[in-house]
C-alpha cells in the first residue's frame, strides 16, 4: 500500500483523538461523582484537569494543520482529518461544560441539596457518560447507524432536564433552594449540552462514513432531520 | 471549401468567418456561473462508446462521457490508462498514426467529426492543441503567432491579433520588446505560454492541453493554470494531467481512467471509471478505485 507516511499520521491523529475521548469521559465521570458526593475536593480536581483536556486539544489541532500542509489529503482522508478537527473541539467543549458543572457544585456547596433533583442530575451525568462512550466508538468503527442512535439518547437526557426545571420551579416560595436550584439548572443545561456534543461526534462519524454531513437535528425545527 | 462542418469560404479580405458565433456576453455569464451548472452547459462534445486501438493492441475501451462549454475538463489516471489517447480523439491527432483504429462516435456540436467529408485540419483549428514539450517553430515571437492566421488567410490586424492573443496568455508585457527574437530563446514556461497564444491566434473553439505543465518549474506551473482559469472564459477546455492536484485546482470536471487487465491476463487497455464534478471526485468519488487513486493508495 503506498502513503505509509500519510497513513501513519492519519492513525496516530486518530489515536489522539480517542486518548482525548478517554481524557474527557473522566471528566464526565469526575463531575459526575462530585456533584453526587457533594466533594468540593473532587470539584478542584475536575477543575484543573481541564487544562490537560486543552493541551490535548491544541496538540491535535495542531497535527490537523502539519497533515493537511504535508499531505494534502482527498476524499475519504480529508473527511476523516476534518471530522477529527471538528470532534476534538466538540470533546474540547464537553470538557468546558465539566468544569462549569464542578464549579457550580462548588459554588452551591454550602447550601442544602434536594435529593430527587440531585438524583435527576447523576441520571443526566451517567447517560452524558454512555453517549460520550457510544460516540467515540462509533467513530472508531466507522458504525454510521450506532452513531445515528445517539439522537435516542440525547431525548432521554433532554426529558432529564426537562424534569429539572419542573423540580425547581417548585421551589419558588423557598429562598435557599431556590438559590440551590437556579444553579443546578445551569448544571442540568451544561449536561444536556455534552449531550448534544456527543451527538454532534455521532454526526460527524456519519459524514466521515458517507460523505454526506447531516443534522440528526436541528434546534429550528421541531421534528429529526430525515 | 466546403466541409461537413459547414465552414465559411474566406472572403476577400482573407477573413474567415467562424461557423459559430461566439458571444461575449454569455461567456461571462456563463464563466461567471458555479461549477455546479457546469453540467447544465451545452456539450461541446458527445463521446460515445469510444474505443481506440494501435494495430491489434486496444489502447482505450468504451468510454462515454460529454464534455460542456466553457468548463475545465481534466483526465487524470496512472501511465498507459489511455488519457492521452483519449484526447488526441477529440481533435483528430490520432488520424496521423498509421495503424490507429477509432471505434465510437465523437460529436462535436452535434456533428460526427470522423465524417469523410471533415476536414482534420479545420479541425486541429477549432479543436487546438498544446503539448507537454513546449513546441514553438524556430522563428520569432511575432511569426509564431502569426504563422497559423497567415496560413488561414486571417491577415487583417495581424499586429492587433498577435498583441491580444499574448496579452490573453499573459505573455505580452514580457515579450513586447521583442518580439523579432528568437522564440527559442524563451523560457520553458515562456514558450509554453506562447504555445498557447499560437493555439488561440487561430480563434478555437476548444483548447487541449496533454500534461501542458509537466515540463514546467512549480512557478511557471502555477501561471500556466492561473492562465486556464482566464482562458475558460472564451474558451472549453481539455486537460490531460498526471498532477491530482492540478486536476484539483484548475478542472471544473474529471474523468478518472484506470488500467483493466483483459481476459488473457496479460493485455491491458484503458477504460473510464468515474467522471463527475472535480469536487466530487476529491471529496467523496463512488467508485473505490477513484478513491484509491486520489488518496495515492493505487497502485
Amino acid at each position: 500500500m503506498a502513503r505509509v507516511e500519510m497513513q501513519s499520521e492519519l492513525d496516530d491523529l486518530e489515536a489522539s483523538f480517542q486518548d482525548a475521548g478517554t481524557i474527557v469521559l473522566r471528566s464526565i465521570r469526575g463531575a459526575v461523582d462530585a456533584l453526587r458526593t457533594q466533594d468540593v475536593e473532587l470539584c478542584d480536581e475536575v477543575i484543573t484537569f481541564d487544562d490537560e483536556i486543552d493541551e490535548r486539544f491544541m496538540s491535535i489541532e495542531k497535527q490537523v494543520e502539519l497533515v493537511i500542509a504535508r499531505q494534502a489529503p482527498v476524499a475519504g482522508d480529508l473527511r476523516l482529518v476534518l471530522a477529527l478537527l471538528h470532534s476534538t473541539l466538540h470533546l474540547e467543549r464537553v470538557g468546558d461544560q465539566c468544569v462549569t458543572i464542578a464549579k457550580l457544585t462548588k459554588l452551591a456547596s454550602h447550601l442544602d441539596t434536594k435529593r430527587a433533583v440531585i438524583e435527576s442530575l447523576v441520571d443526566m451525568g451517567e447517560r452524558c457518560v454512555e453517549m460520550m462512550r457510544v460516540a467515540l466508538a462509533a467513530f472508531g468503527e466507522r458504525d454510521a447507524e450506532r452513531a445515528r442512535g445517539l439522537h435516542a439518547l440525547d431525548e432521554l437526557v433532554d426529558r432529564a432536564n426537562r424534569q429539572v426545571f419542573g423540580d425547581v420551579l417548585g421551589y419558588v416560595n423557598d429562598k435557599d433552594a431556590l438559590e440551590w436550584g437556579m444553579r443546578q439548572l445551569t448544571v442540568a443545561r451544561c449536561f444536556e449540552r455534552i449531550g448534544d456534543n456527543a451527538v454532534d461526534i455521532g454526526e460527524q462519524t456519519v459524514f466521515v462514513v458517507t460523505g454526506e454531513f447531516v443534522e440528526f437535528t436541528d434546534a429550528s425545527h421541531d421534528t429529526p432531520t430525515p | 471549401m466546403s466541409t461537413e462542418l459547414d465552414v465559411p469560404p474566406t472572403n476577400a479580405e482573407g477573413d474567415a468567418a467562424p461557423e459559430i458565433e461566439i458571444d461575449s456576453r454569455r461567456m461571462g455569464e456563463l464563466a461567471g456561473a458555479s461549477a455546479s451548472d457546469v453540467r447544465s452547459r451545452e456539450a461541446v462534445f458527445r463521446i460515445e462508446e469510444l474505443s481506440v486501438s494501435y494495430g491489434t493492441s486496444l489502447a482505450l475501451h468504451g468510454t462515454t462521457l460529454d464534455i460542456h462549454r466553457n468548463a475545465v475538463t481534466a483526465f487524470i489516471g496512472p501511465s498507459g490508462c489511455g488519457k492521452s489517447t483519449f484526447i488526441r480523439c477529440l481533435n483528430r491527432m490520432n488520424d496521423t498514426i498509421p495503424d490507429a483504429r477509432v471505434q465510437g462516435q465523437v460529436l462535436y456540436h452535434g456533428r460526427d467529426l470522423y465524417a469523410s467529408n471533415v476536414d482534420p485540419v479545420e479541425v486541429r483549428r477549432r479543436i487546438g492543441m498544446v503539448f507537454q514539450k513546449p513546441n514553438p517553430f524556430p522563428k520569432s515571437i511575432y511569426d509564431n503567432i502569426a504563422f497559423g492566421p497567415r496560413m488561414l488567410g486571417m491577415k487583417k490586424d495581424l499586429g492587433e491579433r498577435v498583441e491580444r492573443v499574448l496579452r490573453h496568455a499573459a505573455l505580452w508585457d514580457e515579450v513586447k520588446d521583442r518580439l523579432k527574437e528568437n522564440a527559442l530563446g524563451l523560457s520553458g514556461g515562456q514558450q509554453q505560454r506562447l504555445c498557447i497564444a499560437r493555439a488561440i491566434a487561430v480563434e478555437p473553439d476548444v483548447i487541449l492541453m496533454d500534461e501542458p505543465a509537466s515540463a514546467l518549474d512549480p512557478i511557471s506551473t502555477t501561471r500556466i493554470e492561473d492562465l486556464i482559469h482566464e482562458l475558460k472564459r472564451e474558451y472549453t477546455i481539455a486537460i490531460v494531467t498526471h498532477n491530482m492536484q492540478q486536476a484539483a485546482r484548475v478542472a471544473d470536471m474529471t474523468a478518472f481512467f484506470s488500467v483493466e487487465v483483459q481476459d488473457d491476463g496479460k493485455a491491458r487497455h484503458g477504460i473510464l471509471v468515474e467522471y463527475d464534478l472535480t469536487t466530487k471526485i476529491f471529496t467523496n468519488p463512488s467508485d473505490k478505485r477513484t478513491e484509491d487513486y486520489v488518496t495515492g493508495r493505487f497502485g
